[in-house]
């Protein structure tokens, strides 16, 4: 029956997704288990084979399952705690603290208590090698193969589980780095070893090392975790295709992501800016802001035909030169707590209730007012109704965390402070979007937005206000977008070469032959995971800059213009490119141009899954009134009486106006007073902002047509 | 107008991410490495009046001299100043830093009202005078250091003046100096469109009265910071070795703080007089040496806008090291940094145990220019990955590793190697941590670094300029000092130069081998108490020799 199954594994929760052709997808969520995370993933699959089946086996809907994606925090989790493995680096003599020295930086410069990060190779297991290859990759020093045997020896002996090898200059030649590969093999089969040369190509010896030392830091653990992960899975009686998510937005096979764990590093919330996308493009977008906003965090990123990546990317702050989605995380979510700092100015969040002792509302002993306990006084939360009415909040308690730390403090009334809170976490939020669109030369007004995760639909409208973005979207599966997403993804593999030179004088038939040979490793890849050559797209990317400029821009060049040697189209992009992130270009001074990177991205696309459409409702909403309460409305400035809907028993084509409230079990929706929105035909929330009737048109036209006599 | 103090929140924040978007505008599109590697500039946003609304500081030693000259553009321009203006400004003696450090100032109108400026300033890679990239230590005045750009109009009502364009780009000798000016004014004008924004959505009469508060705000923050000081006068001293002109000399920076109450003065007036070199300060660079250290003894969360300053009061007469007299030269004034905050940490230790730390290292800086043999072109490099020591410790606090002077407080990156190899002719044979370089202590200094490469260009020309040589970054209530910088050549023929700290050597030939030393910071508090395991993790990692952990902290084992 096509079954495919999307399993977001997240810090609380794990989150499924089962989808069906002809059948409406089914959710599903139940709570992690971090020490082995594939239990989670075992138990959450038996339970979601009885609700299918309650009569049927779990061996036998495992059995039926054809696809699982899956997205883990094994590697990112064990780069945010330091707990990867005991690793070591063999490198060129005379660098061995490059790791460790980030280039010097300190990113708090006024704090003096702030201290490096850990590194992730400790100094006494950092090897320095002699030999030498210098900027053109000759060699002017041989490798020290008997210092090298040296190392090796010391990291056996101090029982080192990870190796990285990582020299300078070796994205232009090999062979050191591959010397040193073959001895660490022989001497150290068990290790698990990562070769800077084979991992990432490119130049800028910091980002190379750092991703490479990254890679083998994860790189035990990812792979027990997968073993344990495919063991399990079969033992269930699963027998169909297993992929995972990649930090690129991707999926790849268990293999690839067992010898390149540093792929993995942003797999969590990697299928959200797919999932958003593909909200948006069914309103007739090529384009889309997703965001995410949970207990603790709030992720923002941005599609553009397709998700938008960086090349220089960080996490926990060791810089990963991997290509990876363009998220952006800040320390704002339902938990995020109020505080008023030294000048007496209302601040909200980093710091975090949690999920205990939780907002003050939750009665779990906390006495901070949290962003929940705000929306609680607001009446955007239904004390009764949290959760599906699962969880009993109080509001007294809200009221009283919020009198004590902020409303008194500031001589407001709390349901001003409340309403502070709120603005004050919609700003911060606002400016994470910002960070995502207008830092990069986008214009969010442009763009739909798609608001999901437990908190987002509550605050959507309000950012939306200030960012003036006109149409959200809230999809139907907004409580786990990211498991959704992880079934609309491609299978993804990026590769580079550094090929420093000027445009002008271009080695064309060296340029061709770097991309013929990235795209035939991307079709072995391909290969491998069964995908025909039909289902193959390539697609190239120069990282060009005007010459004594240090800092890149992507630009995409189609094979025709390498195959043609049109040094102007990629003139062209690079000038367009420049122009949009910064505001100019040296087309007119026609400055020179040289490239420094050859990039190209290899996709296999794989069935997906088909969604079910409900009939057109044309009666007005009032079916699914639940009735009527006080909440606060922004534009306003005062509580105002809203209705309050039942969102499961809205349908296609029901429209709401605002202010309104639509409750769901996950989640919330809140229509502050120059929204509007409709039902579309999956069950999906469309808004939009008053008088702008013409941007839900689209669900209107979707309409099943009827024939008419 | 009422005041909404949660949109008071709204605008500090969105201030901030204007800045920041004007940081990120300038380090992808400017060219020097000085600026796009090192991120020597700073970028801000002020009112209509030149008062501080917010900054992104890179390098802090430059960023509390904008606001001053905005006010010196807007009166000395009054009436003139209208929609698509563009003003550039350099001069010392007009309330500049540094002369290389180079502003672009562009107002920001409103429904037809001046509301705000713009600027940016950065370190150019030339700014015309005698040397190729402006450190010139034979300098007595001001012409043979630069061109002097007292605020001059550059651009008209979105035209450009090209006559004054040309007049001033004929003075400078690379190419790059252009571009990377004309990516400041591309920084100042996104700041521009973003702040109209902003002010479309609240209106300006709403963003007037709301800024005044935001001020109010900060200033109480700021008196409750100085409220934590003890009331008292306590005084220190800093020293400057060498001016390079009369081998041998030296100065001292005193200071006199005097704490009342929410008020904090430093008085400079007992400092040496100016010398006759280029080690001279500038009363801007002098102060925002003074406000940068002051600002790590606080909380760090503070907004950076004009109230902050406001109960800061800074007197330093003209005539001394430290506020040069027209027409001195000053080039080296950004430098002063270190021993200014020498003074201050020194003098405010006994008040603020807790908050002050050790001594930094001092910045020993080369710059190396010449023919990369394999390209056939010009190259330039500042040794930024050299000259990157460590910080002083604090209480509860190691000193920061390879951070660098305390002017840049880390904020100052090194060169990638590769990039470093791709971009000058040398070869890099060593970039490490120093081992025994950390002054030791209950909490040690930060670790000092040790660089060495092969000069690979002929008829090199190498600039030295810094300090740290003589005195080395002091200990803290028993903690022990830091390690000395230094620079020394070896050439082919196996002889070896050591320059001056301040110093201009010419035809270094290929195949030199370059050494240098930047020294650790200083300890703070007695060595025998630290942590045994952190000594003997130390011992292990190889930063702290066997020898130096029984003779510093007592430590038996092997």
């Amino acid at each position: 029956m096509g079954a495919r199954i999307g399993i977001d594994v997240g810090g609380t929760f794990t989150d499924f997704i089962l989808t069906r052709d002809g059948a409406p997808a089914l959710l599903h969520k139940v709570l992690s288990t971090p020490a082995d995370p594939s239990i989670a993933v075992v138990a959450g699959l038996a339970e979601l084979a009885a609700m299918v089946d309650p009569a049927g086996t779990a061996t036998a809907f495992a059995a039926s399952i054809e696809t699982i994606v899956h997205g883990t925090t094994v590697a990112t989790n064990a780069t945010l705690t330091h707990t990867g493995a005991k690793s070591a680096l063999l490198t060129t003599e005379g660098v061995r603290d490059a790791l460790e020295m980030r280039r010097g930086i300190r990113e708090e410069q006024y704090n003096n208590a702030y201290t490096n990060v850990k590194p992730l190779v400790p100094r006494h297991l950092r090897a320095g090698v002699k030999g030498r290859l210098d900027r053109a990759g000759r060699e002017i020093e041989p490798l020290d193969l008997a210092a090298l045997d040296a190392a090796i020896a010391g990291f056996r002996r101090e029982g080192v589980a990870a190796v990285s090898v990582c020299f300078m200059n070796s994205y232009a030649n090999p062979a050191h780095e591959q010397a040193a590969a073959a001895r660490v093999r022989a001497a150290m089969p068990d290790a698990f070893l990562t070769v800077s040369s084979t991992l990432l190509p490119s130049i800028r010896f910091y980002e190379r090392v750092s991703t490479t030392a990254l890679n083998s830091y994860v790189g035990p653990r990812l792979n027990r975790y997968v073993e344990q992960l495919v063991s399990r899975l079969a033992a269930a009686g699963f027998r169909g295709t297993l992929l995972i998510m990649q930090s690129n937005g991707g999926v790849m096979s268990p293999e690839v992501a067992r010898a390149s764990p540093a792929l993995t590093l942003l797999s969590g919330p990697a299928g959200g800016p797919g999932a958003g996308l593909f909200h948006a493009q069914a309103l007739g977008y090529d384009r889309a802001i997703t965001t995410d906003m949970g207990g603790t965090s709030f992720e923002a990123s941005v599609a553009v035909g397709a998700p938008l990546l960086v090349n220089d990317g960080e996490i926990a702050r060791h810089k990963i030169a991997l290509p990876m989605l363009d998220i952006h995380t800040i320390g704002a979510g339902g938990g995020s707590i109020g505080w008023l700092d030294a000048g007496g100015m209302l601040r909200m969040g980093p710091q975090s209730a949690g999920a205990d002792p939780g907002p003050a509302c939750y009665g779990k002993g906390g006495t901070l007012p949290a962003s929940t306990d705000a929306n609680l006084v607001l009446g955007y939360l239904d004390p009764d109704y949290f959760a599906g009415g699962r969880m009993r909040l109080s509001l007294p308690a809200a009221r009283e965390a919020i009198r004590t730390h902020i409303a008194q403090p500031m001589g407001l009334p709390v349901e001003d402070a409340a309403a502070g809170m709120f603005r004050v976490v919609c700003n911060n939020m606002a400016q994470g979007v910002r960070e995502v669109t207008i830092k990069r030369g986008w214009d969010p007004r442009e763009f739909p937005f798609v608001a999901a995760g437990g908190a987002g639909p509550i605050h959507a409208c309000q950012i939306c206000n200030e960012l003036e973005i006109p149409l959200q979207i809230v999809p139907r599966e907004s409580s786990v977008l990211c498991a959704m997403g992880m079934l609309l993804s491609d299978l993804r593999h990026d590769f580079v070469r550094t090929f420093v030179a000027p445009l002008a004088a271009l080695d064309w038939t060296r340029l061709a032959a770097l991309v013929d040979e990235m795209v035939a490793e991307g079709d072995r890849q391909l290969e491998a995971e069964r995908i025909p050559a039909g289902g193959r797209r390539h697609a190239i990317k120069l990282d060009c800059r005007y010459v004594k400029q240090y800092h890149e821009v992507g630009v995409d060049v189609p094979r025709e213009a390498i195959r043609a040697h049109d040094a102007a189209a990629i003139a062209a992009g690079l000038h367009r490119e420049h122009n949009r992130l910064y505001g100019y270009s040296l087309e007119h001074e026609g400055a020179p141009i040289e490239i420094i990177n050859v990039r190209v991205e290899v996709q296999g696309a794989v069935d997906k899954p088909r969604r079910q459409d409900e009939a057109w409702c044309d009666e007005d909403p009032s079916a699914a009134l639940k009735g009527r309460r006080d909440a606060y409305v922004p534009e306003d400035g005062a509580f105002r009486r809203v209705p309050v809907y039942d969102g499961h028993r809205l349908r296609f084509g029901q429209r709401i106006a605002g202010p309104a409230i639509v409750e769901q079990v996950t989640t919330s929706i809140v229509l502050t007073g120059t929204w509007d929105a409709i039902v579309d035909r999956h069950g999906s929330f469309v808004l939009y902002r008053k008088g702008r009737e013409d941007l839900a048109a689209p669900v209107v036209a979707s309409r099943p047509q009827v024939a008419t006599a | 107008m009422n005041i909404d103090p949660i949109l008071l929140s709204v605008y500090a924040r969105t201030f901030k991410a204007i800045t920041d978007e004007m940081s990120i505008s300038m380090q992808q599109t400017t060219r020097s490495p000085i600026l796009c590697e090192a991120k020597d500039f700073v970028t801000g946003l002020y009112d209509a009046d030149g008062r501080m609304l917010e900054q992104t500081e890179n390098l802090p030693i430059l960023a509390f001299s904008l606001a001053p000259v905005c006010k010196h553009v807007r009166s000395k321009f009054g009436d003139d100043i209208a929609p698509g203006d563009v003003f550039f400004h350099n001069d010392v003696f007009s309330l500049g830093n540094q002369n290389n450090d180079v502003a672009v100032f562009k107002p920001v109108f409103f429904e037809g009202r001046l509301v705000a400026w713009t600027a940016v300033k950065g370190h150019q890679a030339d700014i015309g005078g005698a040397v190729a990239g402006g450190y010139n230590p034979n300098a007595t005045e001001v012409w043979q250091e630069a061109l002097r750009i007292p605020a001059v109009k550059v651009i008209d009502r979105g035209k450009l003046r090209q006559d004054v364009w040309d007049l001033i780009f004929a003075n400078i000798r690379f190419d790059i100096v252009r571009h990377d000016m004309q990516a400041e004014i591309g920084a100042c004008t996104i700041g521009e469109r973003r702040f109209v924004e902003l002010l479309g959505k609240y209106g300006r009469d709403h963003f007037e009265a709301h800024k005044e508060a935001l001020f109010d705000a900060t200033r109480r923050m700021m008196e409750a910071e100085i409220g934590k000081i003890p009331n008292g006068r306590y005084s220190g001293e800093g020293r400057v070795y060498y001016d390079g002109r009369h081998e041998g000399s030296q100065f001292t920076i005193r200071v006199d703080i005097d704490v009342e109450d929410r008020k904090i003065r430093f008085d400079y007036s007992r400092t040496d007089a100016q010398t006759n070199g280029f080690v001279n300060g500038t009363f801007t660079s002098s102060a925002s040496a003074t406000i940068l250290t002051l600002l790590q003894m606080i909380n760090p969360d503070i907004p950076h806008n004009e109230g902050m300053i406001e109960p800061v009061e800074i007197v330093i007469p003209e005539g001394t090291i430290l506020n040069a007299s027209y027409p001195k030269a000053t080039t080296f004034g950004n430098h002063l940094c270190p021993p200014n905050a020498d003074a201050i940490q020194r003098a405010l230790a006994p008040a603020l145990p807790d908050r002050v730390t050790a001594g930094w290292n001092n910045l020993l800086c080369s710059l190396t220019t010449g023919i990369d043999p394999g390209k056939n072109d010009k190259y330039v490099d500042i040794g930024f990955m050299g000259l990157k020591g460590g910080s002083g410790a604090m209480r509860g606090t190691d000193g920061y590793d390879h951070i660098g002077m305390i002017d840049a407080s880390g904020g100052l990156l090194d060169q990638d190697y590769e990039m470093f190899e791709q971009q000058t002719p040398h070869l890099l044979l060593r970039h490490e941590y120093l081992t025994d370089s950390a002054g030791a202590g209950e909490w040690r200094g930060g670790l000092g670094v040790e660089t060495l490469f092969r000069i690979g260009s002929d008829d090199t020309q190498l600039v030295t300029f810094g300090d740290g040589d003589f005195e080395p970054a002091f200990g803290l209530f028993g903690g022990g000092a830091g390690t000395l910088n230094f620079i020394r050549l070896t050439y082919p023929d196996g002889r070896t130069v050591v320059p001056r700290n301040k110093d201009l050597l010419t035809g270094v030939p290929r195949g030199t081998l370059y050494h240098q030393q930047a020294g650790g910071g200083g300890g703070y508090g007695d060595p025998q108490r630290r942590d045994r395991a952190k000594v003997r993790e130390e011992v292990r990692d190889g930063v702290i020799s066997a020898r130096a952990a029984r003779a510093a902290y007592g430590l038996d084992e092997g």
